[in-house]
């Protein structure tokens, strides 16, 4: 019989914003609507499975920066009282349509939002790692780990140092949240490169993902290209990205979240209602801002929108996740006519795909892990370390330096744009890597300041910011938290070389950003420098 | 005394801009209150908000910021580092500091440095321990003396690199200032190497090569829907795209 095993793997990560001094900040939004828009409604589709019975598994990479603020208590009562507003605004616009044709997708997100709240603060206590682990605890998910702050692995090489810091502060924070240390790793951006793999390895980590070409132009043909993962020389196993799976969901115009039944992202009542009756939602300084409120479908290429219709919509997302299974299906009965095992089909999507821009997304991968259960016997849903334990015996290559980014390459993180970052992240980590060498052993004070210093120095090395910078979009605020973390870092290291530490400084410091408060600065020390050479 | 007459009479005059236009605003407003908002499309009525803050409050809108937090440019160190961009393109930044600079015209003379010209030479070091001698091969980029980081174009993949900053003299006799790491580009295609335990299977890269392999054909759309996507830019004005203006209800 043709069998195969199709891996799906989400990769949930937001970069740590979270502004202490501010409850309006505009960027912790982008926490609030991934809250509402995926995080939720991803963790509904796959608990309603896990009530219905449906043996579905999954891979679900949670970045420590999202981990750091899915727990915080700040964030949480914030958001709360996000959620509240909106579900004020939801209430008023189920009035306000009354009569119209807009009227039952008022109601269903008034109804969605309530939902939402419930799950949130009765049913996960307002911290939604406790729905993760629940699922991976009953054996629905495989989460994994990511880059401490998502720092572009291959730019940061040329310090070993930091690479091995980004990975050893992520493990330690998945283990303290998660019970168990991490099997598997999503690499920010699936960026590689000739070395990442041997820091892995000394955290024991079994796994990582490449994109396709990672794997296919690897140091020797792999003989069943991306459909069986390869192990690099160190062990660690290496899985590619499946094209025709990504491009189904992904693309702009053949994929699925183009329909014309589907919503629309753009046309949000934040920017269109009268502005006295939106104000009180959008930003207190007057700005127009997304609400999540949206009453358009797609429609068409045109500008002229038509209501959404939950029904029509859902019954496309039916048909989607149908077709999406039945392509699987053809691609396995031909693969199977060519391998002597089982393929693996990996599929990675961003989480934040699902729901926040895709509305139908969380909606169509729960009909997708239903039928495939029930109606493509031929199709199990698996995650990398299944597949190890049934395929131990993997070929050996050293995969091909890459990334999911434009082109495949390093040009999205390493461009005019953002080129300038990296002279400040470098000489800071050999800096840094000096500090955890000579104060291993610091206490009080000192000893605080050093911490701090390392947090700095991972926040200023999160991948979001060289990305903006690269988009063009929220430039400023991209410069400007690079450019507060390089000047915190310096002057603590300042500081601590010159033994005058500022108490006050450093007191302000872990609490404005007060993210791994555990934090291990011996992963900065240089284990054996000539171990490496730097290749990023 | 001349400029203090000057800033006063400038500072009268913005006054007085300022209380002309805020009258004009308030009658704006005025206006659209008696005839109600509904007649401007949300957008100019957004666009009118932001015009009557900007005018009425003396601080402009949106906020202006707060300056970057400044950082150095120079760290006092030298140092030349080599970085990859993609199997073609390579980036480096260097610092050379004045002690350096020194050295070298300690060693070749007061006026070395303004007789030689700066190069970046590149070395393809593919398979070989690089001991400053035995490159493969170098290509030369020249450069001015005002820049410390340059983009190479080097266009060759799945190679081992190292790049030197120097002087060259008239003679054409090559210094190095500083050398960098070593880097290796990534490859660009199906390696030849197989393994005979592992041999490769045909038909399965058929079906890829189909796909185009290498350049991932749905990488560009995949940045161009990226962009809406959190954090990147869901909540900035610019997300709206032009002529988002349609009325829901």
């Amino acid at each position: 019989m043709n069998k195969g095993n199709l891996c799906f793997v989400l990769h949930a990560h937001l970069p740590f914003v979270r502004h202490p001094e501010d409850e309006h900040f505009l960027e912790e939004r982008w926490f609030y609507e991934a809250v509402t828009e995926s995080y939720i409604p991803l963790i509904n589709a796959f608990d309603e499975l896990v009530e219905e019975g449906v043996p579905f598994r999954l891979t679900f990479s949670v970045s420590p920066t999202l981990i750091t603020m899915l727990t915080d208590g700040l964030l949480q009562e914030r958001y709360l009282r996000h959620l509240d507003k909106l579900i004020e605004l939801a209430e008023k616009e189920v009035q306000r349509t009354t009569n119209t044709v807009l009227h039952p997708v008022a109601v269903m997100y008034r109804d969605r939002f309530h939902h939402a709240r419930y799950i949130f603060a009765q049913k996960y206590g307002c911290n939604l790692i406790n729905a993760l682990r629940r699922l991976q605890d009953l054996g629905r998910l495989e989460v994994i780990t990511c880059a401490a702050t998502h720092g572009f692995l291959p730019l940061l090489m040329t310090q070993p140092g930091a690479v091995r810091a980004q990975i050893g502060v992520a493990v330690e924070l998945y283990t303290k949240h998660f019970g168990r240390p991490p099997v598997g790793i999503w690499l920010p951006e699936c960026a590689y490169t000739h070395g990442t793999d041997e820091i892995l390895k000394e955290f024991d980590i079994k796994y990582f993902f490449t994109d396709t070409h990672g794997v296919l132009f690897a140091s020797h043909r792999p003989k069943y290209g991306v459909f069986a993962p390869v192990f690099c020389p160190t062990g660690v196993a290496v899985f590619g990205r499946d094209l025709e799976s990504s491009r189904q969901v992904w693309s702009s115009n053949e994929g699925y979240p183009g329909d014309f039944d589907y919503r629309e992202y753009y046309r949000d009542i934040g920017h269109e209602l009268d502005y006295d009756y939106i104000s009180p939602y959008i930003h207190p300084d007057g700005l127009r801002l997304n609400t999540g409120i949206k009453y358009c479908r797609i429609t068409g290429k045109s500008y002229d929108k038509e209501p959404y219709h939950v029904d029509y919509a859902r019954s496309k997302a039916q048909d989607h996740a149908g077709n999406f299974l039945f392509n699987r299906e053809h691609q396995f009965q031909h693969l199977n006519s060519l391998m002597d095992r089982e393929p693996i089909i990996v599929a990675p999507y961003d989480a934040e795909l699902f729901g926040h821009w895709w509305f139908e997304g969380p909606y169509w991968l729960q009909n997708v892990l239903r039928k495939a259960h029930y109606d493509f016997p031929g199709i199990d849903t698996i995650t990398p370390g299944d597949y190890l334990k049934k395929y131990p015996c993997n070929q050996v290559v050293r995969p091909c330096p890459s990334t999911w980014g434009n082109k495949g390459y390093n040009e999205v993180w390493l461009c005019r744009e953002n080129d300038w970052v990296y002279r400040h992240l470098h000489i800071a980590a050999t800096r840094m890597v000096e500090l955890a060498g000579e104060h291993a052993y610091a206490d009080g004070l000192k000893e605080r300041a050093v911490k701090q210093a390392a947090r700095e120095l991972l926040l200023a090395q999160s991948s979001d910011w060289a990305f903006i910078m690269h988009t063009g979009t929220m430039v400023d605020y991209a410069i400007r938290r690079t450019k507060q973390h390089m000047q915190n870092f310096l002057r603590l290291y300042e500081q601590i070389k010159t033994n005058s530490i500022d108490e006050s400084f450093v007191g302000d410091l872990e609490y404005r950003n007060n993210i791994f408060p555990d934090i291990n600065i011996n992963h900065f020390k240089d284990k054996n420098p000539e171990a490496y050479s730097a290749t990023g | 005394m001349n400029i203090m007459a000057w800033v006063l009479g400038l500072a009268a005059f913005l006054l007085l801009l300022a209380v002309i236009v805020w009258r004009a605003g308030i009658n704006q407003r005025a206006l659209r209150k008696k005839f109600g908002s509904s007649i401007a499309s949300p957008m100019e009525e957004f666009a009118d908000e932001i015009a009557g803050d900007f005018l009425v409050a003396p601080t402009p809108y949106p906020k202006t910021k707060p300056q970057h937090p400044e950082i150095p440019w120079h760290y006092g160190a030298d140092r030349m580092v080599l970085m990859v961009r993609d199997p073609n393109w390579l980036f480096a930044y260097w610092e050379i500091t004045a002690a350096k600079q020194d050295e070298f015209s300690q060693q070749y003379g007061e006026s070395a440095w303004s007789s030689s010209r700066p190069v970046l030479r590149v070395y393809d070091v593919t398979g070989v321990e690089f001991n400053g001698n035995n490159a493969n091969n170098y290509i030369d980029f020249a450069i001015s003396d005002y820049v410390d980081n340059w983009h190479l174009d080097v266009s060759r993949p799945n190679s081992t690199l190292c790049v030197d900053v120097g002087r060259v003299f008239p003679d054409g006799r090559f210094v190095t200032i500083l050398r960098s790491n070593l880097v290796h580009t990534p490859s660009m295609e199906v390696s030849n190497l197989v393994d005979e335990e592992w041999m490769w299977i045909e038909g399965i890269y058929r079906t890829i090569t189909r796909l185009h392999p290498g350049s991932s054909p749905m990488m560009l759309e995949d940045v161009s829907q990226r962009m809406g996507l959190v954090p990147l830019g869901i909540s900035s004005p610019e997300f709206a795209k032009p002529g988002h203006n349609g009325n829901v209800s």
